[in-house]
């Protein structure tokens, strides 16, 4: 089982809907991954696999050395599959 | 039977009346309703209230922090320093009224859902924190105008639905320009500004010429981190107002602590307070948001989703920036009209100017360009001190000082439903 963090500015609402909608591309999808989320200064503060934040905070987790995805269109659940996918064949 | 009115008193009086066992009812009813595990059934119970007593001990500690800076800038400047945070009012308004404005919330979303289903404005309001804040709003201005606990609730959810389902079809037709598609819809009470934003930058510029070509400095990054750029905004404020009001005033507040060093524990104090209410907004609404969503979900499958304002932020982020900058600045030629003019002085503190200046700035950019996107924040800076400039008095009669909402849909729907109380005779 991974685990995986959703981030943004506050931790209250985008990265809210963004879980909600990423825990229903892997509950469709049973991938293996736990997420949880909080504000992206509270990262620091985790030890997950993956981050997975709005496509305009990429920059600031460049250098925390885990896998990053970041989402331009929050209801764009093919997408976040797609990445998922990406993020789980880059760890096998 | 006096034992089952008993139990029935003791449900709805004790139980119900204390609002973090209210809140951890709804939660356990949304967790429930989505058929979850029975370990995620009483985690999440017990989080979310938890959640609301953490948000509850922030509110404490940022009227402290609001009280001595309130101080520190009326005897400098001899007019009244209020600093727009619709997180503080709402923990503060919190303390007063708990169980009211959680009622008006959870009812407010149902009524929301039942203006989906059966109206054509198919929105469904999902950000949870505005939605709390304008149930506070609601809440205070009702019982401001001496209105009982239960036409409160009614009135309170009602209106609360209709800015629901209603507020996000202002700001659609932008949105749809944004995304590029219709799918999701804005949920931030600011709508009108940000159509306002829209407009502006149709009329001034062209939305080729987009933010999205400007490179800019890198340290401005740090204002995405709002402890951050709130430390920083409001310790500036803070050493202004303490330089004003003299060494005397600032030692007879801070205790053992050096006058020079005050100011900066305050602030960070401040920052530390706010930290604390968002962290316990978020515990609170981990499990209820999740929960409306399914609901929505499930009842109304043609509705759209009204999101918080950082969902537009990756279509432009640069104009986050530069909406940001121009919403600040505008707030700081506010700040010194508003002294000369004898209004509250709403101080410009990082976070509403930074979401609302940034998410207009994405607006204006949309049709505009950079010139719509500096233009259009500007407009938005000016109006999200207005606002609370004008609804500061109604705020402060209820006992509510130091702070006020800066979201204009907020102060829009709260200064006419006031007017209209006084015209019946009310407060």
């Amino acid at each position: 089982m991974k685990t995986g963090l959703v981030l943004c500015r506050t931790g209250m609402g985008s990265s809210m809907m963004l879980r909600i909608k990423l825990d229903q591309v892997i509950a469709e999808n049973k991938f293996p991954i736990e997420l949880s989320h909080d504000v992206m200064s509270g990262a620091n503060s985790y030890n997950v696999d993956l981050i997975i934040t709005m496509k305009d905070l990429v920059s600031e987790f460049k250098d925390s050395g885990v896998y990053v995805i970041g989402v331009l269109d929050i209801m764009d659940k093919k997408y976040m599959k797609a990445e998922l996918v990406k993020f789980f064949e880059s760890t096998t | 039977m006096e034992i089952l009115s008993n139990l029935l008193k003791f449900i709805v009086f004790d139980v119900l009346g204390q609002a973090s066992l209210l809140v951890g009812t709804m939660a356990l009813v949304g967790l429930l309703l989505q058929k979850k595990s029975s370990v995620a059934v009483i985690t999440g119970t017990f989080k979310t209230v938890v959640g609301f007593l953490i948000f509850g001990a922030g509110a404490g500690v940022a009227v402290g922090a609001l009280a001595n800076f309130q101080t520190l800038f009326s005897e400098g400047f001899n007019v009244q320093g209020v600093l727009p945070l619709a997180e503080a009012v709402t923990a503060m308004a919190q303390t007063r009224f708990p169980a009211v404005i959680a009622l008006v919330m959870v009812l407010g979303f149902v009524m929301n859902l039942l203006i989906a289903r059966f109206t054509k404005f198919k929105y469904i309001f999902l950000t949870g924190q505005h939605n709390l804040f304008l149930a506070a709003m609601l809440t205070v201005i009702f019982k401001a105008l001496g209105l009982s606990d239960i036409v409160t609730v009614v009135l309170g959810a009602i209106f609360l639905g209709l800015s629901a389902s209603m507020y996000p079809s202002i700001a659609q037709p932008f949105m749809r320009k944004i995304t590029g598609h219709d799918e999701i819809a804005m949920g931030h009470y600011c709508t009108i500004a940000y159509a306002l934003s829209g407009w502006i930058g149709s009329k001034v510029g062209d939305p080729k010429k987009s933010t999205e070509s400007i490179v800019l400095p890198g340290w401005l990054a740090i204002f995405k981190d709002y402890i951050m750029s709130v430390a920083i905004s409001i310790g500036i404020f803070y050493y202004i107002s303490a330089f004003a009001a003299g060494r005397t005033k600032v030692e007879a507040l801070a205790g053992g602590t050096h006058w020079l060093l005050y100011p900066l524990i305050q602030a960070l104090t401040f920052t530390a307070a706010l930290y604390v209410i968002i962290t316990g907004v978020r515990m609170l609404l981990g499990e209820i948001v999740p929960a409306f969503v399914g609901i929505s979900e499930k009842f109304i499958p043609n509705a759209k989703p009204a999101l918080d304002c950082p969902v537009v932020f990756p279509y432009a982020p640069t104009a986050t920036v530069v909406g940001f900058i121009s919403a600040y600045i505008a707030g700081l030629i506010c700040m010194v009209v508003f002294a000369a003019i004898g209004w509250p002085v709403i101080i410009p503190v990082a976070i509403p100017y930074f979401f609302i200046g940034a998410t207009a700035g994405v607006f204006g950019n949309a049709t505009g360009g950079w010139k719509g996107a500096v233009a259009g924040s500007f407009v938005t800076g000016i109006l999200i001190a207005v606002g609370p400039a004008l609804m500061y008095p109604m705020m402060e009669s209820i006992g509510l000082t130091g702070t006020a909402f800066p979201e204009t849909d907020f102060n829009f729907l709260g200064i006419i439903l006031f007017n209209i109380g006084k015209l019946f005779g009310l407060a």
